[in-house]
């Protein structure tokens, strides 16, 4: 059949590379391969072409890497030269001033992304005042003299107060532009047009260093594709839209986060098609687990952040990531207290119950002991060693004087109580009561910690998705073309017109395509050092944008204060809406079969099952607590409610 | 025992539901402070504390806050609190540190109305009055000079709040609009801990909390006699000095006489100059919170943070002394220099009774303060930290009792009449050793309008001392239009001037010859 309907997603994490494709009709074709980390595009090939017959069918890719956190991680991008400001050229190794640890004194920062032979110093002054000291062509051409000698791969050229005004940055980039024309040179208003001169400049920097490597790696996945016969791809954003390839090579930086930000963006899809506004969501692998946040539908998005100790300031979707998972390790500390992590078995050698060496009894060995995890409910089929699982939270147990299954359940309560922790950080630092959201549980493990999560925050709800292993490989599958543009606009509200702000608009709206369109306004009290988000329409005028910031000031902070509002930034963001996602059960697949409590993702009755029990799902196993009732949904996956206490 | 105990199994449960109460009162003052030295340099810490003023956790930013709270909290129950009260404080004599440190403590109700508990939030303001702005004055001889003195006072009573004492306080700071907005972000931080100390016991009872809250405790001074055992009968003396006390140029010595036993550590500042004409005494809180630290520095970093750590920590001081300071004494330079010299004479202290520590790190906080009409700013400036056995000593950072973060350029140069002709690493000035200190920084500030500069320096006569025979880091130099300055001074200042601070480097560790 040559007929091309799917919309695939296909998502590269440490151990394993997800797939999933959507049909029109809302089924959903789910694969989970092993990475290639050598090269990650032949895992997204290999993943692509297990879906069979379905491989020919793929209409429409996305892709969600970890290309750029690699990149950050292990030091491997370009030889960045940066040119600075005379006088502000160790902004990098300066950092904000902050030590690693308050107490370890030894430990160290990782080194900056350039060396500090490699900045070159720009003889150029802007105040807030305007240009104190005027960069002349004799300079430039010094500068770029200087810079082209230490045989940079790329050049980023970030200037004081360039946000205000980036005339000196321009020039500069023309210059470079005339005399090593094949050259990349990065400007960081770019970038990120915004105040606070560290931030921009490692942002700057950070799109120069992984720029080459993020392109060569889409150049070669696209050839790979191409040869298998698979569409062109476009990348996830760390913000939750995408980018086609060409695009997305050229704005590296917005992909750091590019894998967690489908997670959330799955997890959104399945909450619209539940009919749920607002939730939290944790994704919960063998390492680690992601909170998220999802407002009105949508996953939040925020400025800032730092991948592998690199600032990067752009938005991303919220994730708050804890060092708990189901290859967490459980040990007794010299306090005499239970601990668990943040020491990880990881994928290998794994849980005690893999059987593929592990020792140490983690928090998967914890619930085999609950018997909260069913025999095939594990990726990759991996039968079970209940036995040497037992033993290991024994040994434990043991020393603490404590029974072995006081002991497991008491493991898994502390891995809860690290990762309700996230969830709290994510919801409460922004105002967000959690007890007004669901809890969307996916991830390996999601399915199993989501009811106790959702007790310890008081949640009511949790919606476990169809396909909870892969989820973010669904998100990809779905996700909207986004694109946004920003632009630095320092003015107090009361001197802001309509006029001068539908202009500011405006301005941005050729920058970039799309259907739908938005504005958002980044605003704080004059003297405040954070912004509050605020959405904007191009015929708002400065007192409507006022009331709308100290709204959400009083709703996050509670209190509002008789000072002047400013606007610092203006976001525009287009998207066209993605792929259809009407999820359903397979009618193909084995009906839910209610006695073993198996489900394949076929069709189930509406009856709901009373906890406690676990569910076996495709790819996970769901934990239906005590005091919960689990009913599965028709578009796949299940509710659980929480009966009133 | 009498109490039940904490079960083993759920201490680091019960540890993490109790930090992270703190940690959202730390998230909501920084997020809604107006002042630079809050929301970009966090000079604050949040902390909860039980029903009977013990603290449960704190979320510190700043070592120096570390075992000073408990003292604000036992001034305010002698001035009986009841549920719903607000204080504000920051009286030395009564809790405080030194006067710009205000701390807001609300005496949290439970859902009877009963008092459950203390949520406390200590914030740096930018100014609270006084000789010279910013209330970190250079010469000040006695308290009153330094600013408004709080005792505990009620901001609310019962949860109504007295405009007029509020009033009263802003009619007394340079900056009241500032002011207003800053202790605004403390109230929504006590709230915030209020809540969350409300709902626990809510949930569990108030048995079981103080059965959690004495389990807690004992956890973390389990953990810190684990580590004072493995040093059991170090012994171990050091000297050492501040370069001038405000007034004179004369060095205040410092001697420390410190000993493991049972378990416990023992420190006698039988030596130690008596108090001092100008402000660099500290009150004594200030020397436990730099003995804690010091303590601290001696643990795995995820030992939680309450009042446990600080219950095996024994000292000793005389009658009359400048690390335990009583009125009418000036205090502001001894809250941020006389701190990272008792840290400076505890470390020396502990290598002279064979305990492995770094070498020293620039010992001092480099406090600037700028004030104009109708402005003040206050920073503190980073520089080396000491090198260890376990490598180079970090570049350019806070060491020792602060780890305030930096003003970025461009928001200072948006909000004072201050450029920043230069800001970069003093290369070179970290001691030479197998593992090198780390580097100071240099900034430079021209001003752009008539205004006085406060500074508060040290190291820079005495360098850091590197260890095993690494070398010394570099003394730190403060310039007035490229002419030296001595390192506690105030001058006025005409539009065109530049003050530069060159901050010390960080000892070397081990012989240079073996790099």
């Amino acid at each position: 059949m040559s007929m091309r309907d799917l919309a695939a997603g296909v998502d590269v994490g440490g151990t394993f590379t997800d797939c999933a494709a959507i049909a029109a009709d809302g089924v959903v074709l789910a694969r989970k391969v092993l990475s290639t980390p050598q090269d990650q595009s032949i895992g997204v090939v290999v993943a692509l072409e297990a879906l069979g017959r379905g491989a020919g069918r793929v209409e429409r890719l996305v892709h969600g890497t970890t290309v750029v956190t690699n990149l950050l991680l292990e030091r491997t991008g370009a030889r960045v030269v940066l040119c600075a400001t005379a006088g502000a050229t160790d902004l990098l190794e300066l950092r904000r001033q902050e030590r690693v640890s308050l107490y370890d004194l030894s430990a160290q920062h990782p080194a900056p992304l350039v060396a500090s032979g490699d900045v070159v110093a720009v003889d150029e002054r802007r105040t807030v005042f305007g240009v104190e000291r005027v960069l002349t062509d004799a300079h430039i051409g010094e500068v770029v003299r200087t810079a082209l000698a230490l045989q940079p791969d790329v050049v980023v050229i970030a200037l004081l107060h360039a946000y205000a005004d980036d005339a000196h940055e321009r020039r500069l980039v023309e210059a470079f532009h005339v005399t090593a024309p094949d050259l990349t040179v990065v400007a960081s208003t770019a970038v990120l047009p915004e105040i606070r001169e560290y931030e921009r400049t490692a942002t700057a920097v950070a799109e120069g260093y992984a720029r080459p490597g993020v392109a060569r790696y889409l150049h070669r996945l696209a050839e790979r594709l191409h040869a298998a016969g698979f569409p062109a791809p476009a990348v996830m954003t760390s913000s939750g839209g995408m980018r086609v390839a060409a695009d997305a090579a050229q704005h590296a930086a917005s992909l750091a986060l590019s894998g967690p930000a489908g997670g959330v963006v799955g997890a959104a899809a399945v909450l619209r098609a539940a009919g749920i506004n607002d939730a939290l969501t944790i994704d919960i692998g063998g390492t680690s687990a992601d909170a998220g946040l999802i407002l009105a539908g949508e996953p939040l998005v925020e400025s800032g952040g730092s991948v592998a100790g690199v600032p990067i300031a752009l938005p991303r979707v919220l994730v708050e990531t804890v060092s708990a998972g189901g290859g967490s390790i459980a040990w007794i500390d010299e306090g005499g207290a239970l601990r668990v992590g943040p020491r990880s078995a990881g994928a290998r050698p794994g849980p005690v119950a893999f059987g593929r060496g592990g020792t140490e009894p983690t928090v998967t060995d914890a619930q085999v002991v609950l018997d909260r995890i069913g025999s095939g409910g594990w990726s990759g089929g991996v039968a079970l060693d209940r036995d040497a699982a037992h033993a290991a939270v024994a040994r434990i147990a043991a020393r603490l004087g404590a029974t072995v299954e006081r002991t497991a359940a008491a493991i898994v309560r502390a891995a809860d109580a690290e990762m309700a922790r996230a969830l709290r950080r994510v919801s409460v630092d922004r105002g967000v009561d959690p007890r007004d959201c669901a809890l969307v549980g996916f991830g390996g493990g999601g399915p199993l910690h989501a009811c106790a999560l959702a007790d310890a925050l008081a949640m009511r709800t949790v919606l476990v998705p169809p396909f909870a292993g892969v989820l973010s490989a669904v998100g990809l599958a779905i996700a909207p073309a986004r694109r946004e543009v920003a632009a630095s606009l320092l003015v107090r509200a009361s001197s802001l017109d309509v006029a001068a702000f539908r202009e500011a608009c405006d301005a941005l709206v050729p920058r970039i395509a799309g259907r739908d369109r938005r504005w958002q306004l980044r605003v704080r009290y004059e003297g405040q050092g954070h912004e509050l988000e605020v959405a904007a329409t191009p015929g708002d005028s400065g007192s409507t944008i006022s009331t709308r910031f100290e709204e959400a000031h009083r709703t996050l902070y509670g209190f509002t204060l008789p000072r002047e509002v400013e606007c610092v930034a203006l976001r525009h963001l287009a998207s066209d809406p993605g792929a259809r996602a009407e999820f359903r059960r397979d009618p193909d697949e084995v009906p839910f079969d209610a006695h073993g409590l198996v489900d394949r993702g076929g069709p189930a009755s509406s009856v709901p099952v009373p906890g406690p029990c676990a569910i076996t799902l495709p790819d996970a196993t769901l934990w239906v607590a005590d005091g919960w009732t689990a009913t599965a949904l028709a578009i796949g996956g299940w509710r659980l409610d929480r009966e009133p206490v | 025992m009498t109490a039940p105990r904490l079960d083993p199994l759920e201490l680091s449960v019960w540890s993490s539901l109790v930090a992270m109460i703190a940690e959202e009162m730390g998230s909501v003052l920084i997020r809604g402070a107006l002042s630079p030295n809050i929301r970009e340099r966090r000079d604050a810490s949040c902390a909860l504390f039980d029903v009977d003023g013990r603290m449960v956790a704190q979320a510190a930013h700043i070592p120096v806050h570390l075992g000073a709270l408990p003292e604000a909290v036992r001034a305010v129950r002698e001035s009986r609190p009841r549920a719903g009260d607000v204080f504000l404080l920051n009286s030395p004599w009564q809790g405080g540190s030194h006067l710009p440190d205000l701390t807001m403590i609300e005496a949290i109700a439970d859902e009877a109305g009963a008092l459950a508990g203390y949520a406390v939030v200590r914030a740096h303001h930018a100014d609270v009055g006084g000789m010279s702005p910013g209330s970190m004055p250079q010469g000040a001889t006695e308290l009153v000079q330094e600013g408004l003195i709080l005792p505990p006072v009620r901001l609310e009573r019962e949860g109504v709040p007295d405009p007029e004492l509020l009033a009263l306080i802003l009619a007394n700071v340079r900056t009241p609009a500032e002011r207003r907005g800053d202790l605004a972000a403390q109230r929504a931080a006590c709230a915030v801990g209020s809540r969350g100390w409300r709902a626990l016991l809510r949930e569990h009872g108030a048995a079981r909390i103080a059965t959690v809250t004495a389990g807690l405790l004992d956890y973390a001074e389990r953990r810190a006699v684990a580590r004072l055992t493995a040093l059991e009968g170090a012994e171990g003396t050091a000297e050492d000095a501040l370069e001038g006390d405000g007034v004179s140029e004369d060095d205040v010595p410092l001697r420390v006489a410190l000993a493991v036993r049972a378990g416990a550590l023992h420190l006698d500042f039988t030596g130690t100059s008596p108090m001092v004409r100008g402000n660099v005494n500290c009150p004594i809180q200030v020397t436990r919170a730099a003995a804690l630290f010091v303590l601290r520095a001696l643990l795995p970093d995820d030992v939680p943070t309450n009042d446990g750590i600080a219950r095996p920590i024994h000292i000793t001081v005389p009658e009359d002394c400048c690390v335990a300071a009583r009125a009418p004494a000036a205090v502001a330079a001894g809250n941020v220099e006389m701190s990272q010299r008792i840290t400076d004479l505890l470390f020396a202290a502990l290598a002279s009774a064979g305990v492995e520590v770094p070498a020293q790190g620039q010992g001092t906080m480099n406090n600037i303060t700028f004030g104009g009409a109708g402005w003040t700013f206050y920073e503190t400036l980073g520089g080396g930290q000491g090198a260890s056995a376990k490598g180079p000593g970090p570049d350019a950072v806070h060491v020792g009792m602060s780890n305030t973060r930096n003003t970025p350029i461009e928001s200072l140069e948006r909000a004072y009449p201050l450029v920043i002709e230069r800001y970069a690493m003093r290369r070179g000035s970290g001691g030479a050793g197998t593992h090198r200190g780390g580097d100071g920084v240099v900034r430079a500030y021209r001003v752009l309008a008539h205004c006085t500069v406060t500074l508060l320096t040290e190291r820079r006569r005495r360098a850091p001392r590197g260890a095993a025979g690494g070398g010394d880091g570099a003394c730190g130099e403060n310039l007035l239009n490229n002419v030296v300055l001595p390192a506690k001074c105030r001058r006025e200042l005409r539009p065109g001037d530049v003050i530069e601070l060159r901050t010390p480097g960080g000892g070397g560790w081990g012989s240079p010859a073996h790099q």
